[in-house]
């Protein structure tokens, strides 16, 4: 017998009330245009995966990012933030290059890479509008932390 | 049963590292034209990095590119599909997107640097990554582990093999329309990583395991908390499984979906959960045999659903394991009194992890206390020729069933 999904999912409420901090100091002055929404797209230039598991993670609904209007775009023409995972492998470069061509203004870019001491990978290259950089795999936290701030968010939701 | 994982070029001519009823063995392939043993040798003798790489012509058929910049598949990697409407009749898989040659860069490093790259070649299996890294180091350099760290590598695989299912089994009820069941496994996925994060301060179990030892071992204050929390998930996750097979909605996007055959999954070489799916009993279990061996999960069908619902028990009873086990780690401590020192530093060695998409194998040439070749041979290299062969005849929508069922990355299989 089909059991319906609805009731089941109505039983736990699984998202968290908590302040999200991020410990990355933004390179830019941010526009208040973001602040009702920001739409990120996500582009792995040759991360070793587990930061496309912490975008995953960070979609569960604990974090329930949408309460804040944060939301993850299929298109960088829909993006305010293009949010850059890995150290760009020589391969990456050119589509990362179209896919900024590719967002409407104002944008920001933020890069997180987890490779940042692979010999072979050369140095970062220099990005438009580059508001943060990390390294290492933040967690989904810290990631939510971080775009609080770029669209200067208030923190506590219920 | 025999299956070849890889093929190593050495200094006395090719070597085939075989996995014989679950144990890693190397053997000469001089004189034994291994191409009629081993269907998949030429496969892995090539090693194509645009797989399946025959462009297709015909009425109206033309090239679909998909990738290496997508939202459906966020790994940068690239598929060409052929097709002349809503059918794809070929699919051309390239990972040469995201080559970073960690083998290579591998090379004069001392081990344990070397390790630390090894858990980065694909981060959501790190754990199999360094547990057979330095398995191999360890066999090379012939150091002998200790129980404890014995122990704790295959406890710390298992909760490995726990989060990667569980993010499978969310991308499938996500492919498939089913939010809620997605959103609940999700919930299920983030529990795992900060009961990973809780064991060894690690989401990804990066950094714990080192060659011959741990770089610190769990605290024992902790261990009952973290038991009970893989009981709640394994109780969490049996609840929504059982709900979830009375949908029909999800059962039929899964069923029949890229249904692999026996003779297929032995043609390409696979191992792990899409192997078992088609109802082969592999041997991958018996590496842990030193611990109580975990039952084989299999299914006939071979087909997306089959592939979900071995990865569902394989779940459940990994919790099961992690329960029984961290419950009774406290008398292992006893046993951790040396510490391991290298008293080797030239060697060869090579070693087999049951990562959560199957067999995970390194071959390692050490050299004064330096790696001088690293062979790495992951699951997710096979498990793209089989998605690649999968797709063929399947229309567009059944896309996400085929790939994300097999559990396969790029990171692991372009490393």
């Amino acid at each position: 017998m089909i059991r319906w999904w609805p009731l089941y999912g109505l039983k736990r409420k699984l998202t968290e009330r908590k302040e999200y901090v991020s410990s990355v100091k933004l390179r830019l002055s941010t526009t208040a245009v973001f602040k009702r929404s920001l739409f990120v797209y996500v582009i792995d230039v040759g991360s070793s995966n587990a930061l496309n598991f912490e975008i995953s993670a960070l979609e569960a609904p604990q974090y329930n990012i949408h309460r804040f209007g944060i939301y993850l775009t299929d298109s960088p023409r829909h993006a305010d933030v293009l949010l850059i995972l890995g150290h760009p492998v020589q391969a990456m470069m050119d589509p990362l290059k179209e896919t900024i061509s590719q967002l409407p203004r104002p944008f920001y870019t933020i890069t997180i890479d987890d490779n940042p001491d692979f010999p072979d990978l050369g140095e970062y290259p220099a990005l438009p509008n580059h508001i943060a950089a990390i390294t290492g795999v933040p967690s989904p936290s810290e990631i939510l932390g971080l775009l609080l701030d770029v669209a200067k968010i208030k923190r506590k939701r219920s | 049963m025999k299956v070849l994982i890889g093929i190593i070029a050495t200094d006395e001519g090719e070597r085939l590292f075989i996995l014989n009823n679950g144990q890693p063995v190397l053997v000469k392939a001089d004189g034994d034209n291994p191409e009629r043993i081993y269907s998949n040798y030429s496969i892995l003798k090539q090693h194509p990095s645009k797989i399946n790489d025959e462009p297709m012509k015909g009425p109206g058929v033309f090239r679909f590119r998909y990738g290496p910049v997508t939202a459906g598949v966020r790994e940068a990697g690239c598929f060409h599909l052929y097709t002349y409407g809503e059918k794809i009749l070929r699919a051309t898989i390239d990972i040469s997107w995201k080559q970073r040659e960690i083998g290579k860069a591998m090379q004069n490093m001392p081990p344990e640097s070397a390790l630390s790259m090894a858990e980065r070649v694909c981060s959501n299996f790190a754990m199999s990554h360094s547990v057979a890294f330095s398995r191999a180091v360890e066999m090379s350099l012939n150091i002998s582990p200790s129980l404890l760290t014995k122990n704790w590598r295959m406890l710390l695989i298992e909760s490995e093999r726990i989060y990667n299912h569980l993010y499978v089994i969310y991308k499938l009820a996500s492919a498939a329309a089913q939010r809620v069941l997605a959103a609940h496994v999700s919930a299920l996925f983030e529990d795992a990583l900060r009961l990973n994060e809780n064991i060894t301060g690690s989401r990804y179990l990066m950094g714990i395991n080192n060659i011959g030892k741990l770089n610190r071992t769990p605290a024992i204050a902790n261990i009952q908390k973290i038991a009970n929390g893989y009981g709640k998930l394994a109780e969490h996750f049996t609840e929504l499984y059982k709900h979830s097979l009375t949908n029909y909605n999800y059962l039929d996007r899964l069923h029949s979906t890229g249904t692999l055959t026996p003779a297929q999954a032995g043609e390409l070489g696979l191992t792990g959960p899409s192997l078992r799916a088609c109802g082969v009993t592999d041997d991958m279990n018996d590496t842990t045999k030193h611990l109580i061996s975990l039952p084989v999960i299999t299914q006939k069908e071979g087909d997306a659903l089959a592939r979900m619902e071995v990865r569902a028990e394989e779940i459940v009873n990994s919790c099961q394991y992690l329960v029984n086990h961290l419950r009774a780690s406290d008398s292992w401590y006893e046993t951790e009194k040396k510490e391991n020192e290298f008293t080797k530093a030239d060697g060869k060695g090579y070693a087999v992890a049951n990562s959560p998409s199957g067999a995970l194998g390194y071959y390692v040439e050490v050299k004064d206390g330096k790696m001088q070749h690293v062979g790495i041979f992951t699951p997710s290299y096979p498990g793209m020729h089989a998605v690649s062969h999968m797709l063929e005849g399947l229309i567009f929508t059944d896309f996400p069933f085929v790939f994300d069922s097999f559990g396969v990355h790029f990171a692991d299989a372009a490393c």
